[in-house]
């Protein structure tokens, strides 16, 4: 997919299975929504197929296609009631009175909003009215549903609620749903599969739990969850060395010496006594986060983030060790060396660029 | 600051309304005089509405608005979609190209579309009556078009654009979601520019004057040739219902934009505004309903076989039926019922000069003033008469026959007559000194003499005056005259026109000369005003003639209705409504006594005798005269 002879969409290649959960997961700028909108018929790619049950739809227009979509910030038309806006598709198809009713009363009891069928748009709050879009879409019986960020305009508790809410929509329906997120909870919390994007293309395709406990490479660690990325050398199978010492760990298949990414994530790490460490190094900063304390410590001048329940001073020389099953080695990609550093972590600055992320939006 | 404010609020209220509410005071005012109000009466109402013409011009008004607005909202919204889907930079571009017809001077405009539309219909389908209905409509379009482009475009712009994908998404084709989603979300915008077109359609003068014909004429244009006469009354009355009627469509549009914008702010409110949904639905039937009965207007009207006889005339210069007088336009085509009369008017020679030489109209027959018929004929303009088919030319005085603006008179037949004399005050003129012209330069009433403030007619006075030919090319001649009037200026208080009115009722000055006609009128309100001709020098007695112009259709037709007018009876029914002389033998006989025997407007023979007409001037010496008579006013 090109734009402006600028190449959005890069070798993407995705199978989409019946009554799956699949979500198309990346920062903004990825390729998500493009790829979406591919599938609903909006964008008509510049190269490259699109199939739906074995038959190319490339020149299906949206309104032919027997897919639905939940645009972001729901798109509602504001000229039509709550019952108008669902109704919509089936008065468009002219189906009797009777059955739209019908199937407008039933959506409205799928989705919760039951009396609310003669509210204008303008009355409901944002989750209702992200009710009404689910519901505008559903209504219709599409074989697939496709979410295009449904829930970012929500607040976090709204969000979670929807979140459920979606899920158990989803499995009742039976309907395939293509959900697009940048937020990395949202997609393990709720999809079959996950597709990870960046920069138009697929990084990696997998379980949510495939994909946080294997990540493929370093982009994917980073993105999915923390994790510290450090640069070593597979010696032979079950052997890997960083930082001067040679570790145990769980993979195999590598060339000998081949130089790796080493990924470990924050909250495998084990403190113990200075002594007893496989490594040894200094607190630079603690961060009290509820479920843990985020702790930052100077190993030899590369800085780990390290979540644990047990609370350490600033200025404290601690010790760690780390099993062979969390140590998770990667072959070397175009992320090596961009990610999982934390000396420049903090708290703020996370929140910061998801916030830059979500006005992009 | 606060209070300040408030007071220029107020301030520029008053300033914008006063205007308007002196007028809705006028139309309900008993008197006919503006400045004093003297009992409310519904009057000009019922005359208004028994004014079938007037009420006929108005509906062509309404026709027209109504037609070119809803036109114009439904190409406007969809040039507005076009413009819309451009990339940015392109749609500023268009944008600013769409803006300039607005700020582009509506005569510019008008004069543009006139040669388009003779070029194209004359010029090019060779088609005799270029400017039309069609035409007019087509011009309305154009001006209104940007008015409703420029009201979508930021609904347009406003409207989230997934609205469209997702009506697409449910199953509508791209036109199909246009129509069920973005048009109500643009709805508003077209409403505000049909609104805001209607009105610029209803007022509209300069455009319409030059793109219209004779056949069709909306209000505007027509109340423009109204200002030969005062105003009537009943014109207030009209003009107050418009402007309630403008009145009514802004409050309404505004207090429903009030009533939108509330909606999205309250989100208690439960119910979708029927209101508006039924707005919309009004104006919806309503642009049907005119375009269905404008269409069967339209064909019913070019479907008739009657002969059509364009006529064209000085604003108010023929009985129409008003006043206890005859309706002679009625009368002719009862006498002539195959014959369907069309009758359209100007208000100055030079106005039906310019009409007629711009091409694109069918004129069958016209009357112009003597100097003006001189240089229709010098310059062709005029068809020869076929006398044979105007019998009553027999009846037509032979004082007005032959005169210099057409000698041998081949071209036109006279239809009112007046002289130009002084006018007086005996309370303070010595009627010893009223004698001749020579009172215009009588030192005793320095400072009380006023003078025309136009060249051929005060140049006329020095001729006469000084024994020259009213019609001389002789430039000494001429600087004679701009000397004697250079000499009479220490003397003049002002150089007048229509303020001779007020300045001699209200005794402001003593001696002015002017037109017998309008003479009369003023010594009706002042009793102390006389008016007379010199006693043995000469004097411009004026004609306005009925002829043929070179764009006539239907000559024989046009033939009869001047034969129609030169019978006694009928002309002088005619003058008891103009006020003018008739130059029909006999005419007196069937008019008012008090105008047929009022020596003002008919002055004994043998004085008459001394009149002249004007006749015409080359080019060089018209402009040789008007720059003598510059230096005179400037000195």
């Amino acid at each position: 997919m090109e734009f402006d002879g600028e190449r959005i969409l890069d070798g993407i290649n995705l199978y989409f299975n019946d009554h799956e959960f699949l979500t198309l997961l990346g920062p903004s700028g990825c390729g998500k929504t493009t790829t979406l909108r591919i599938i609903g018929g909006f964008l008509t790619p510049t190269s490259g197929r699109v199939l739906f049950d074995g038959n190319c739809i490339n020149d299906v227009p949206p309104y032919q296609r027997q897919i639905n979509t939940v645009f972001q910030r729901y798109a509602l038309f504001p000229h039509l009631n709550v019952y108008d806006n669902i109704a919509f598709g089936l008065n468009v198809a002219k189906l009797p009175k009777a059955e739209i009713s019908q199937r407008v009363e039933e959506m409205l009891e799928v989705v919760g909003l039951q009396g609310f069928a003669h509210r204008h748009i303008d009355s409901l709050s944002g989750g209702q009215q992200q009710r009404v879009a689910i519901a505008r879409a559903l209504v219709n019986r599409p074989k697939v549903l496709l979410l295009d960020e449904p829930l970012a305009a929500l607040d976090l508790r709204l969000r979670k609620d929807m979140q459920n809410e979606l899920k158990r929509i989803q499995q009742a329906m039976g309907i395939t749903f293509i959900y697009v997120t940048h937020d990395q909870e949202e997609a393990l919390s709720m999809s079959d599969t996950v597709v990870v994007m960046d920069k138009g293309r697929i990084q990696q395709i997998g379980r949510p739990e495939d994909i946080y406990n294997e990540p493929k490479n370093a982009f994917v660690a980073d993105f999915i969850g923390e994790s510290n990325i450090l640069d070593g050398v597979m010696l032979s199978d079950y052997k890997v060395k960083f930082f001067g010492r040679v570790f145990d760990c769980v993979d195999a298949g590598f060339a000998p010496n081949e130089p790796v990414d080493v990924v470990i994530r924050p909250e495998d790490i084990d403190f113990v006594p200075a002594g007893e460490g496989h490594l040894v190094g200094t607190v630079t900063s603690v961060t009290f986060k509820g479920l843990n304390y985020d702790i930052i410590v100077d190993f030899r001048g590369f800085k780990w983030l390290i979540q644990t329940t047990d609370y350490h001073g600033e200025g404290e020389t601690v010790g760690i060790r780390l099993n062979p099953e969390d140590i998770h080695i990667m072959h070397k990609s175009e992320y090596s060396g961009m990610f999982g550093d934390y000396s420049s972590y903090s708290a703020e600055y996370d929140e910061l660029t998801e916030d830059a992320d979500n006005e992009e939006e | 600051m606060r209070k300040t404010n408030r007071i220029f609020s107020v301030l520029i209220f008053i300033f914008l309304y006063i205007p308007m509410a002196v007028l809705i005071l006028a139309s309900f005012n008993t008197g006919k005089n503006i400045a004093i109000f003297e009992g409310f009466t519904f009057d000009q109402y019922k005359e208004l509405f028994r004014d079938r013409d007037l009420l006929a011009l108005l509906g062509n008004s309404l026709l027209i608005a109504i037609l070119s607005t809803a036109i114009a909202t439904a190409f406007g919204t969809f040039a507005a979609v076009g413009i819309h889907s451009l990339k940015p930079r392109m749609r500023k571009a268009v944008m600013t190209l769409t803006n300039i017809p607005m700020t582009n001077p509506d005569i510019v405009t008008g004069i543009s579309l006139s040669l388009l539309f003779v070029f194209i219909g004359t010029g090019m389908l060779g088609q005799k009556q270029s400017l039309n209905f069609w035409t007019l409509l087509i011009a309305h379009i154009t001006f209104n078009l940007p008015y409703v482009i420029l009201n979508v475009m930021p609904k347009l712009q406003q409207m989230n654009p997934a609205l469209q994908d997702a009506a697409m998404d449910l199953g509508c084709t791209p036109v199909k979601a246009f129509f069920k989603v973005t048009l109500h979300e643009i709805m508003p915008g077209m409403v505000a520019g049909a609104i805001m077109a209607f009105t610029m359609s209803l007022d509209d003068f300069v455009i319409s004057y030059f793109v219209t014909g004779t056949e069709f004429v909306t209000l505007p244009v027509k109340i423009y040739s109204f200002t030969k006469k005062p105003i009537h009354p009943k014109i207030y009355a009209m003009f107050t219902l418009l402007f309630l009627l403008i009145f009514v469509l802004m409050v309404t549009m505004n207090l429903l934009q009030l009533r939108g914008d509330k909606r999205k702010q309250d989100r208690r409110i439960k119910m979708a505004s029927r209101g508006m949904r039924v707005f919309r639905r009004a104006i919806a039937i309503i642009c049907t309903v005119a375009l269905i009965c404008g269409s069967a207007f339209l064909i019913i009207r070019s479907r008739k076989d009657k002969i059509t006889l364009n006529v064209m005339n000085w604003g108010q210069n023929i009985a129409d039926g008003s006043d206890g007088t005859i309706d002679l336009i009625a009368a002719f085509e009862e006498a002539y019922p195959y014959i369907d009369v069309n009758y359209s008017e100007y208000a100055s020679n030079e106005e039906l000069y310019s009409k007629l030489s711009n091409g694109g109209l069918v004129v069958d027959l016209i009357i112009p003033s003597d100097y003006m018929i001189a240089r229709m004929i010098s310059e062709d303009m005029l068809l020869p008469l076929d006398f044979g088919n105007i019998p009553n030319y027999k009846n037509v005085m032979d004082t007005y026959k032959d005169q210099a603006y057409d000698p041998e008179n081949q071209y036109s037949v006279p239809y009112t007559w007046g002289t130009v004399g002084i006018i007086y005050n005996a309370k303070y003129v010595d009627e010893a000194d009223v004698t001749g012209w020579d009172l215009l330069w009588n030192e005793k009433y320095k400072g009380q003499i006023l003078m025309f403030d136009n060249s051929r007619d005060a140049f006329g006075i020095a001729q006469y005056k000084l024994g020259y030919s009213v019609n001389t090319t002789d430039k000494e001649e001429l600087q004679a005259c701009a000397d004697a009037l250079s000499a009479q200026r220490p003397l003049v208080q002002q150089y007048v026109m229509d303020q001779v009115y007020a300045k001699m009722e209200e005794e402001n000055a003593w001696i002015a000369p002017y037109y017998a006609g309008d003479a009369m009128m003023m010594m009706e309100n002042n009793e102390n005003l006389r008016f007379y001709l010199p006693e043995n020098e000469s004097f411009n007695l004026f004609i306005d003639a009925m002829c043929i112009p070179y764009c006539c259709q239907e000559k024989a037709a046009a033939e009869l209705f001047i034969d129609f007018m030169c019978n006694p009876e009928i002309s002088g029914a005619n003058m008891d409504y103009i006020c003018y002389g008739s130059p029909i033998e006999g005419a007196t006989e069937y008019m008012d006594e008090y105008l047929a025997e009022s020596e003002v407007i008919y002055p004994p023979a043998e004085i008459l005798e001394r009149g002249e007409s004007y006749g015409f001037l080359p080019e060089d010496i018209t402009r040789y005269v008007e720059n003598l008579f510059l230096q005179v006013r400037l000195n």
